[in-house]
């Protein structure tokens, strides 16, 4: 929590990717899980990878809600 | 080194030991209350069932959470393994739980965060001291002085510039392992400066960044309890002194060296020679004295050639003749003679005054820089001798007394040595060497960058100042922040790549650090005791590598690789401690209050006269006294009192009439029981103490009933293995034996009962073994990671195996296993399987394997990025390829993905050329997972570096059950591969129904001598039968007679063999078959990682040959040995098939005439198309024929009829 501020560090790192132009509007958000607080995170295509609760910089995809057969044996 | 005051301060030893205590009563404390609730339960237990408390007691308690303090509390807890502490103490038998005690205090790589801790604290600061200033050549006004330096509290490299210490960093090693970070935390001075005419002092000006060692005392999760440590994600178990730098675990082995500062006699090629390696702050030069051909000779580098001892030591100031015989040979008549050929050759150079030697000296000095001006070769001599050669030994002023002692010394050894040619010393031997820590690495890095760091921030200061007229005033302040990257940058390179390239010491090593290989727990905790030794590898001498007998309890004596590492690499044993420096000055103080007397004082009659004994302090001989045998008792005293640091030490050598005592850091030691009076000093009543925990390791040094010996040291002693063997000059008593093992062979149970390459060969399988790897396993996101599905701790264990908490994270599983023959599928130690076991999970692991894509930047502004559209688009959505990838363009995590399947979409720029800016057309790429075998997505990371680069870490899981040429092993080095598996109906089984998980083949015990094995399956079966876990401890454990009454008294035979019959036929076997539990292991190396095929396939580019190896795809080599075959055989076809057909089979046009090359029929050279004929050769021979050319050789091919017609003529 304590980083949490636009620091100079970050600015040329997300710089390229986080123009408002590369911000995608049209995709859809999809969401992951903070690795630090467990929080749900809505990322859009391009958005800066970061916790909006807690500033951790670790996201993990969600499970798929397809079905998934496995065969055991 | 806890409870050891800072080597700054003038060690107050009574005292120091005190403040330990202080801090102690909190805990134990905690201890006592825990341990009064504990005690009240057993009560209850003990009240519940009167009797039968043996098999009661040996259960094991759970550890409590209150006790989550700390991983050793349930050793230390009132019931030590099933002893309460009403249970009557046993010292010769319960004395082992000093083991615990100790590793609570010292733990298994204490010896790397010790190093480290001193680096940080001790170290750092004295490197400043020595280059604390800072100067300009342009204003002879500026001056910057450091005042202190620190290394801060780890945090994350963006943390470093907004935020000095307001708030404390959360980050986490684990965190710095899935982000790609280095765990590295700043390092800060306090300077003060002149700016303008002012001096202005500044606080915390950071520097550089420090990497963090794991568990150290600077790392986030020292003094953590499990707890805590679980919040952070981090293993409680997991051993820690190792880095993290960009992600990887990085470990610096401990090096082996020959000491420094010691003189060390050799004979080479009939030279004997006296050689010294001198290492301080400044310098590090090697001195010899040589004896050639009679003759005695100053050899070093600075000087052009040998010169002549005697010439030396007048120029050292020992003037008379006479003098300087008595000082190297003392009243000895047969040294005389030997030595008094060496005065003619000073005879003959004329040379009878210091002054007249010091020009002899002074003219063979080397010079490192030219100078214009004349040389004084007077005072380069004096330069040469006072700093250059044998820089250790301190000259003050010009008083040269110390050094011409010392030259004095070398000579005598060297003329000993011819004398007594017993007195060549040893270089294997483990006194002889020094092990050099992480600490002592990264000190010799921060130094030369702190060097090259202070000279280029003075650079840029002249730069500065060589300005006129500046607009503004001059802060020297605004310079140090360009700079601090040069000292991160550089010390995360040296450790990330192992290459330590210091031009100071002229010290160019590569592979100093490794990755911590994490195959399994074992295998981490192998390589964190692992040592290697400088020795060249490829050198034919067998020196060092033999066991030595001085290894004893300092080096395991079983693990060694095999092959060409075997005895070089080699690991420490449980107990080994290694020192770290401390302070010489008090030490020496002590000698001279002991009643030595200064040796400088002394004429070399009297240092050699009989019954006189030289102390020597790290080497160099500082005292002399007359009663050694009293003054060795009473530094003793000394130091078990606590006045001078436990890990001193003092020993006689009584060939050289000397007491040395040592300081310096490296020396292997280990502790063990002082005894007096025949007695062990550590009694029942300590022992109780320490369960109770009221007393701690630290209490038992500081009471004087252990102490640490060194190698050296240990050669004074007479050591009782058991307190019974405890005689009249006995000085020590083993605390256990089983130590002499490390960690990695400690796990073999019975090994004292194994031919000993057995052990050896297990100690490297034990490393392979797949299993749990820590408490966070499922978080971590490796590149390889094996997992065991249902680890089991071992029905046999040993101390150890508790010692090292491998109950905890084991890696293997109890399988029952029939010792007889079965099918034909069981030759060469193949194993025959029982399907059901399979199916229940016997040998079932999981791969975890991560694929790591960094969405890059590139120079012309454009970036990598994920393509979420290509996926969806309609032409895509039916199509299999793409199923497993979601709306993110990411594989789903759940999802299987099959050989050549996306799991990932990314999108990458069309052009990345720097002149290419603006709107780049992007086009995607797939990521493909390539192997035949399908894998489930486990995990999906998406993170970002420091770097600011993202990164999408995926981690693809597979689930093995064993199969067919799995590999397997039990702990005995006895490794064997599935053969067969077959259904449980038709394995044999016993009355009880009990079929084996394992058939094993009898022919494997007779020549591989394994006993302990047999005696583990023994011991293991009484374990299962009597529901108990067994110890197979080394030198110990369960003894076979009690073992076998257990059988007996569950109605099985007492020798472990069962009736059983065949599954097959349902007849009852003809023979009783060895039947019972032993401990597998599954290796990492599985049929599915390594079966390969190939009919058709690619070639490589150059030469079109098939290319090489399983993950490219490669053909099956018919090599030199298989040709050879062929060739003798005759088989020509099958040979032009193989070599040339199959492979690079090629058509050329060559030219008969000209023996050249052509194309399309046409021969350039010839300008004819007569003689071209069309061969098949293959490529590679063309490509030589081409190769040659461009080289300058002309090749022609001679074209011959194989049936030879009169038609064709080339030569027409």
């Amino acid at each position: 929590m304590s980083g949490y501020t636009t620091s100079g560090a970050q600015q040329p790192s997300t710089g390229a990717a986080a123009d408002a132009s590369t911000i995608d509007i049209h995709s859809r958000a999809v969401s992951y899980t903070c690795g630090d607080c467990d929080g749900d995170v809505q990322l859009k295509r391009g958005e800066p990878i970061r916790c909006r609760n807690c500033g951790h910089r670790v996201l993990y995809k969600k499970r798929t809600n397809r079905m998934v057969q496995f065969e055991a044996r | 080194m806890a409870g050891q005051p800072d080597a700054s301060k003038p060690k107050p030893r009574a005292v120091a030991p005190r403040g330990t205590k202080k801090a102690a009563p909190a805990g134990a404390a905690g201890d006592t209350q825990h341990g009064n609730r504990a005690l009240a339960e057993e009560g209850a237990a003990v009240a519940q069932q009167p009797v039968d408390g043996a098999d009661e007691m040996r259960r094991q308690k759970a550890p409590l959470s209150s006790s989550a303090k700390d991983e050793f509390a349930a050793m230390l807890e009132p019931f030590y393994y099933g002893k309460a502490l009403s249970d009557p103490i046993d010292t010769a038998r319960d004395k082992w739980n000093l083991l615990p005690a100790f590793l609570k205090v010292k733990g298994l790589v204490k010896q790397h965060l010790d190093s480290y801790n001193h680096f940080v604290d001790v170290d750092l600061k004295k490197i400043l001291a020595a280059n604390r200033y800072v100067r300009s050549d342009l204003d002879p006004k500026f001056l910057l002085e450091y005042k202190d330096i620190r290394v801060l509290a780890p945090n994350r490299a963006e943390e470093d510039t907004n935020s000095s210490g307001h708030s404390k960093s959360t980050v986490t090693p684990n965190e710095c392992r899935l982000r790609d970070m280095t765990y590295a935390a700043p390092i800060v001075v306090d300077i003060v400066y002149t700016r303008g005419s002012s001096r202005v002092r500044r606080n915390n000006v950071q520097i550089g960044r420090m990497p963090v060692m794991l568990k150290s005392n600077k790392c986030v999760l020292a003094g953590k309890n499990d707890r805590e440590m679980a919040l952070l994600e981090e293993c409680p178990l997991d051993p820690g002194g190792y880095f993290i730098t960009r992600g990887q675990e990085k470990v610096i082995l401990v090096q082996e060296q020959l000491n420094k500062n010691r003189v060390i006699v050799e004979s080479a090629k009939g030279i004997m020679q006296a050689s010294v390696t001198s290492s301080t702050s400044e310098r590090k030069t090697k001195t010899y004295v040589i004896q050639k051909k009679g003759l005695m000779y100053l050899r070093h580098n600075t000087l052009s050639e040998e010169i002549p001892i005697v010439i030396v030591m007048k120029a050292l100031g020992v003037l008379s003749d006479e003098e300087i015989m008595v000082l190297i040979c003392g009243d000895d008549a047969e040294y005389q003679d030997k030595f008094t050929v060496n005065f003619e050759a000073c005879m003959q150079a004329k040379i009878f005054t210091q002054q007249a030697a010091l020009e002899h000296v002074g003219h063979r000095v080397r010079l490192t820089k030219k100078f214009g001006r004349a040389r004084n070769y007077h005072l380069e001599a004096i330069e040469c001798l006072a700093n250059v050669v044998l820089p250790h030994v301190a000259v003050e002023g010009t008083n040269f007394r110390t050094k011409a002692l010392y030259i004095a010394l070398m000579a005598r050894r060297v003329i000993m040595a011819e004398v007594n040619p017993k007195l060549v010393d040893d270089r294997d031997y483990v006194g002889n060497k020094r092990l050099e820590l992480s600490g002592q690495m990264l000190s010799l890095l921060f130094e030369d960058h702190f060097k090259r760091f202070n000279h280029d921030f003075k650079l840029n200061i002249d730069k500065v100042l060589k300005k006129q007229n500046r607009a503004q005033e001059f802060d020297a302040f605004s310079h140090i922040g360009a700079l601090k990257n040069h000292i991160t940058l550089g010390i995360e390179r040296a450790i990330a790549t192992g290459n330590w390239s210091l031009k100071r010491f002229k010290m160019d090593r590569a592979g100093v650090t490794h990755v911590l290989s994490r195959l399994s727990y074992i295998a981490a905790l192998g390589m964190m005791t692992r040592i290697s030794s400088q020795f060249e590898k490829t050198r034919k001498v067998s020196g060092p590598r033999a066991l030595q007998p001085s290894q004893f309890g300092m080096l395991c004596t079983s693990d060694t690789p095999e092959g060409e590492a075997c005895g070089l690499v080699k690991n420490l044993a449980l107990m080994t401690h290694i020192t770290t420096e401390d302070d010489e000055d008090p030490v020496r103080k002590m000698v001279f209050l002991l009643g030595a007397e200064d040796i400088t004082m002394q004429t070399g009659d009297e240092i050699h006269r009989e019954g006189l004994y030289s102390v020597c302090l790290n080497g160099t001989p500082i005292a002399l006294t007359s009663t050694p045998k009293s003054f060795l008792v009473n530094f003793r005293k000394l130091r078990r009192m606590g006045r001078i640091s436990e890990f001193t030490s003092i020993y006689i050598n009584h060939d050289f009439c000397e007491v040395h005592i040592a300081t310096d850091e490296g020396r292997i030691c280990r502790p063990l029981i002082i005894v007096e009076n025949g007695r062990s000093k550590v009694t029942a009543r300590y022992l109780k103490a320490l369960r109770k925990g009221t007393m701690e390791f630290e209490d038992f040094l500081t009471r004087g009933l252990v102490e640490y010996l060194d190698c050296n040291e240990e050669n004074d002693t007479n050591i009782a293995i058991k307190e019974k063997d405890i005689g009249q000059y006995t000085t020590h008593l083993e605390i256990e034996p089983f130590t002499i093992l490390g960690a990695v062979a400690g796990l073999i149970p019975y090994p004292h009962h194994n031919q000993s390459p057995r052990n050896t060969y297990q100690c490297a399988m034990g490393k392979q073994a797949i299993g749990a790897i820590a408490y966070n396993q499922f978080t971590r996101i490796d590149t390889l990671l094996y997992l065991m599905v249902y680890p089991q701790q071992p029905m046999v264990k040993t101390r150890t195996i508790e010692l090292t908490k491998y109950d905890k994270l084991p890696a293997g599983q109890n399988a029952t296993v029939a010792v007889m023959s079965y099918s034909g599928y069981d030759i060469e130690d193949a194993l025959v399987l029982n399907k059901a076991s399979c199916d229940r999970g016997f040998g079932r692991c999981q791969v975890l394997k991560k694929s790591v894509v960094p969405l890059k930047t590139y120079a012309n502004g454009t970036s990598d990025g994920i393509d979420d559209k290509a996926a969806m688009q309609p032409k895509n959505l039916a199509d299999p390829k793409y199923g497993a990838i979601g709306k993110d363009g990411i594989a789903q995590v759940g999802a299987r993905v099959s050989q050549g399947e996306a799991y990932l979409m990314k999108s990458v720029p069309a052009d990345t050329t720097a002149s290419a800016r603006g709107n780049v057309q992007m086009k995607t790429q797939e990521m493909r997972y390539k192997l035949p075998d399908p894998s489930y997505i486990d995990k999906v990371c998406i993170t970002e570096n420091e770097a600011g680069t993202s990164l999408i870490k995926l981690l693809l899981r597979q689930t093995r059950r064993p199969e067919l040429g799995d590999k397997f092993s039990s702990r005995h080095g006895q490794k064997g591969v599935c053969g067969l598996i077959v259904a449980q109906e038709d394995m044999p089984f016993n009355d009880q129904g009990i079929c084996p998980d394992i058939i094993m083949n009898p022919h494997g015990f007779p020549s591989r001598m394994t006993v302990g094995k047999m005696k583990e399956l023994h011991s293991g079966k009484a374990g299962v039968l009597r529901g108990t876990l067994e110890y197979g401890t080394c030198f110990g454990g369960s003894e076979v007679l009690d073992m076998a009454d257990v059988l007996v008294q569950h109605g099985f035979s007492y020798t472990g063999k069962d009736y059983l019959t065949s599954g097959i036929t349902g007849e009852a076997l003809q023979f009783y078959v060895f039947f019972g539990p032993i401990y597998y292991q599954k290796l990492k190396h599985m049929v599915q990682d390594k079966m390969h095929s190939r009919s058709r396939g690619p070639r490589a580019i150059l030469t079109r040959q098939p290319t090489e190896g399983r993950a490219r795809d490669g053909g099956l080599r018919l090599g030199e040995m298989e040709r050879d075959c062929l060739i003798a055989y005759g088989a020509s076809q099958l040979l032009l098939e193989r070599l040339m057909i199959s492979s690079d089979a090629h058509h050329v046009d060559v030219c008969g005439r000209c023996g050249q090359m052509g194309a399309s029929g046409w021969c350039r050279i010839c300008e004819s198309e007569r003689a071209v004929r069309r061969i098949t050769m293959p490529y590679a021979a063309k490509l030589l024929i081409q190769e040659l050319g461009a080289m300058n050789v002309k090749v022609t091919i001679g074209l011959e009829d194989e049936f030879r017609s009169a038609e064709y003529d080339y030569e027409a």
